[in-house]
């Protein structure tokens, strides 16, 4: 028992039992439905989770704070138009300079976020559900109705979402799914590693404390907005990429699944704990079972809300049991551990509660 | 007066004034303070201390006046600005980040330690930092579940290892047990002989004499006095504090002991208590004393419902129930008044009279199920002058009164349930001598009108005034219940420790 507690801790088993549970997932569906393990299939969901969990690591970032970003959806559609429209009309723009574009374009828009909610100190529910409705209504204003079309796009952009760098089998790895893999592994080393990241924990971890602790506690949290919206642009490249087709509506809901991803992935809605693992298992989960149940034609596609509604709901209540327990035998094995390594006297102050 | 402490202090404030909303909460404050010497400032609730403290941390502005540093005028706009002239504070909840683990939660505000985290340095400075300080912590824990004393034990090597030179502690000792108290001022008296300036508040002013080389007193946003230690006694602060003489702080006036009410028998919950036996009669006062950790407060939870016990038998005037939820409870004529008034005990934003009729909502509403306001005011106002609160108005919002006066509307709020068995728990922790003396008044008043009170508390001098008997607890074991007459302190905090070769008292 004590090895599993010197090795783990309680949020890193909850990932390993979300792992456990994605194989389970897929297990099911493959002896529920013929021909479900295809590499088609896996190609398909590996775009789609691509964009979800870009979002979800943005999410991620404003969640640790305590904070939420629910104008996520309208800055991967604003983007994702503008972009779309720009190589229409300059079809030879260079697609780094393209990339710097969207990703610039989502920073103003989180940068408008992070100063209102940091500075202005206005809570992020009521700041994000207005720029939300805000900038789509923009986007409406802006496009007048007309929608991009794959047809008027640069052939690079829509070939973009086909090329394969390494195949093996059928399978193959898209240039999406490397662009998340590549944003996944930075901002789990940014979270681990950088006192920015672990300053993000600190806050939301107790917020009070970090306004008196003496570090800059409201730059920090424009970084997260700033860096939220960042990932929202690059989001609404990725998602330009993947449908061609840019309509007024585009991206609406994803602030929805990016939420109900990190949920899953165990990043907590009080602040204070998760990884970018986890809202990348979470992306997976809740793509892979909305993907899924299609196919069992069992769920119609009005139902999408629903399913992610109820993951929510349970992984919230699993968490609030589960994780919850955990902690409490963990904090008693600290103080078990640390008591018989010392004389009693001394164990008295390090001793935690049960 | 310690003889490290050299004639230039470290930190002087000069004619400081604040007010809030046009209320004075400082007025002309002169305060200093010394390398190597402990002040402690004391005053009752609304003194204020923690404005003054607040105002050397930078979280706010003085009005007028000036703070000097090392004699040169400094502006601390923020805590950030705080920090780097080296001051720290520690608050009587300690200020950790409970996802962290310990050593992060010392070096999280580190500017100089770059931007990249180096986990196994970090891990070993912790260690080294601890290791001086002499206290023992797996710095890889999580800070969540650390005991308050050990919580304070990481703020205080956040502080050395920001090499404060002036250390703020406000009320650190109100949730330690007298052990954990011994061992905090260790640390106090080590960092003192390093040089440090401590500023101590603190309410119980025993501990307050013990640690500190000066004493200053505050009373109402003015400064008093300032004297070395040598010269002040107890009295002499406490009539510094309340501006008046005082003769006796506190004792139970003599009730006859009525009916039985409540019987207790073997109550047990699992990893919380166990062997739980009790009687309380009508009119008596029957204390709960124990150190931090003796699942004083549990036994009390269970009475009222709120964590109701696995089994045992509770009888209350003869009959046996299991009491499950506080609705039962409340009907069957229990309230319980919380420590915690903040978050378990009041609606903060909400007025005085709601918070007071609260429990009883159903009989202030009229036919058409609307509140009768008028009715709620009624009652408020016979509590305001039964108790005492002193507000303007009983439709003020309770966040803005005193500590006392909140705890005040709380009792309130549970008197006016009409109950017959009262538990009180720690109901003067952290409010001052006057609101404290107001309590105990009110709860001689409570038992001379045939009310049982439990009083859950660890303050010492209080067991010992307030109480009939006495039941010591700890961890989740009963050690004995004593009779008034027989106890003294010692056997008390004996039983309350464990000792195992003291008499039992007089067993239910």
């Amino acid at each position: 028992m004590k090895r599993i507690y010197g090795r783990f801790s309680p949020e890193q088993i909850r990932v390993l039992f979300l792992m456990l549970l994605i194989v389970l997932v897929v297990v099911i569906f493959s002896i529920q439905i013929d021909d479900y393990l295809t590499a088609n299939f896996f190609n398909r969901i590996s775009t789609s989770v691509a964009i979800i969990a870009v979002l979800a690591i943005a999410q991620t970032l404003v969640f640790l704070t305590r904070n939420f970003d629910l104008s996520l959806g309208s800055i991967v559609g604003v983007t994702a138009y503008i972009i779309g429209q720009q190589l229409t009309r300059i079809p030879n723009m260079h697609p780094v300079v393209t990339v710097i574009f969207a990703i610039g374009l989502g920073m103003l828009m989180g940068t408008i976020n992070g100063v209102l909610i940091a500075y202005g100190r206005v809570p992020s529910i009521i700041i994000t559900i207005s720029t939300l409705a805000i900038y789509r209504s923009f986007l409406v204003e802006y496009s007048h109705a007309i929608p991009i079309t794959t047809n008027n796009l640069p052939r690079w952009v829509v070939e973009l979402n086909k090329i394969s760098l390494l195949t093996i089998g059928g399978l193959e790895l898209r240039v999406l799914f490397l662009i998340m893999i590549v944003i996944v592994v930075i901002f789990q080393l940014v979270l681990s590693y950088l006192r920015f990241g672990r300053r993000l924990y600190a806050i939301g971890s107790n917020p009070v404390a970090a306004k008196v602790a003496g570090f800059p506690d409201r730059n920090i949290v424009f970084m997260a907005f700033l860096l939220s919206g960042a990932l929202g642009g690059l989001a609404g490249f990725m998602y330009l990429v993947r449908f061609g087709n840019i309509m007024v509506l585009a991206g609406q809901g994803l602030e929805f699944a990016s939420i109900a991803a990190v949920v899953v992935g165990g990043v907590s809605n009080m602040g204070g704990s998760g990884t970018a693992i986890g809202a990348l298992l979470g992306s997976v989960m809740i793509d892979l079972l909305e993907n899924s149940l299609y196919r069992t034609m069992a769920v119609s596609e009005f139902w999408r809300g629903a399913i992610l509604g109820m993951l929510i709901l349970l992984a919230v209540a699993i968490d609030h049991v589960f994780i919850g327990r955990l902690r409490k035998i963990w904090a008693r094995a600290g103080f078990l551990m640390t008591q018989s390594e010392e004389d009693p006297e001394k164990a008295e102050v390090s001793s935690h509660v049960e | 007066m310690n003889k490290r402490q050299n004639n230039n202090p470290i930190l002087e404030l000069e004619n400081v004034y604040k007010s809030y909303n046009g209320v004075k909460a400082l007025t002309d404050v002169h305060f200093d303070l010394h390398p190597g010497e402990v002040h402690a400032l004391v005053g009752e609730n609304g003194a204020g201390k923690s404005t003054l403290v607040k105002i050397i941390m930078g979280v706010i502005q003085t009005d007028a006046g000036s703070i000097n540093l090392d004699g040169e005028p400094v502006k601390i706009s923020n805590p950030q600005v705080a920090q780097d002239l080296g001051i720290a504070a520690i608050y009587q909840e300690p200020m950790v980040f409970p996802d962290l683990n310990v050593a992060e939660n010392i070096f999280i505000s580190h500017a100089q330690r770059g931007s990249i985290v180096k986990w196994s340095k970090m891990f070993r400075d912790a260690e080294e930092i601890l290791g001086k300080l002499d206290v023992k912590l797996n710095v890889r824990m999580p800070a969540r579940g650390l005991t308050v004393a050990a919580q304070q034990a990481v703020e205080i090597a956040k502080a050395i290892s920001l090499n404060v030179r002036i250390l703020i502690m406000d009320e650190p000792t109100s949730s330690l047990s007298a052990h954990e108290v011994e061992q905090l001022f260790k640390l106090i008296r080590a960092l003192r002989n390093q040089g440090v300036a401590i500023l101590f508040i603190g309410h119980r002013l025993e501990e307050v004499l013990e640690i500190s080389d000066r004493v200053s007193v505050f009373r109402d946003g003015c400064w008093i006095s300032t004297k070395p230690r040598d010269e002040i006694t107890i009295d002499g602060v406490i009539r510094d504090m309340v501006g008046r003489e005082f003769s006796e702080f506190f004792s139970k006036t003599k009730t006859e002991r009525g009916d039985l009410l409540l019987s207790v028998r073997n109550l047990y919950k699992e990893n919380t208590f166990h062997d739980i036996n009790f009687d309380v009669y009508r009119g008596e006062v029957l204390v709960f004393a124990g150190l931090i950790g003796s699942h004083r407060t549990d036994v009390g939870l269970a009475l009222f419902g709120v964590e109701p016990a696995d089994s045992g038998e509770i009888m209350l005037e003869g009959n046996s129930y299991r009491i499950k939820s506080p609705e039962q409870a409340l009907k069957l004529g229990i309230a319980y008044a919380t420590e915690d008034r903040r978050h378990l005990g009041l609606t903060m934003p909400m007025s005085i009279c709601s918070n007071i009729s609260l429990p009883l909502l159903r009989d202030y509403l009229n036919k058409l199920g609307l509140i009768k306001r008028i009715e709620e005011e009624k009652t408020a106002e016979v509590f305001r002058k039964r108790l005492d609160i002193r507000a303007s108005s009983v439709n003020i919002s309770v966040e803005n009164l005193s500590g006392g006066n909140q705890q005040k509307v709380m009792i309130s709020k549970w008197l006016n349930t009409d109950p017959k068995l009262l538990i009180l728990d720690e109901p003067t922790r952290g409010i001052d001598v006057g609101t404290k003396a107001e309590v105990h008044k009110m709860i001689n008043d409570l038992t001379g009108r045939g009310i049982a009170v439990i009083l859950i508390s660890s303050d010492l001098p209080e067991v010992l005034a307030m109480s009939d008997r006495i039941l010591v607890m700890r961890e989740g074991k009963q050690m004995g219940i004593f009779e008034q007459k027989k106890a003294e302190q010692e056997l008390i905090m004996a039983a309350a420790m464990g000792q195992n070769n003291i008499k039992q008292g007089v067993a239910l």
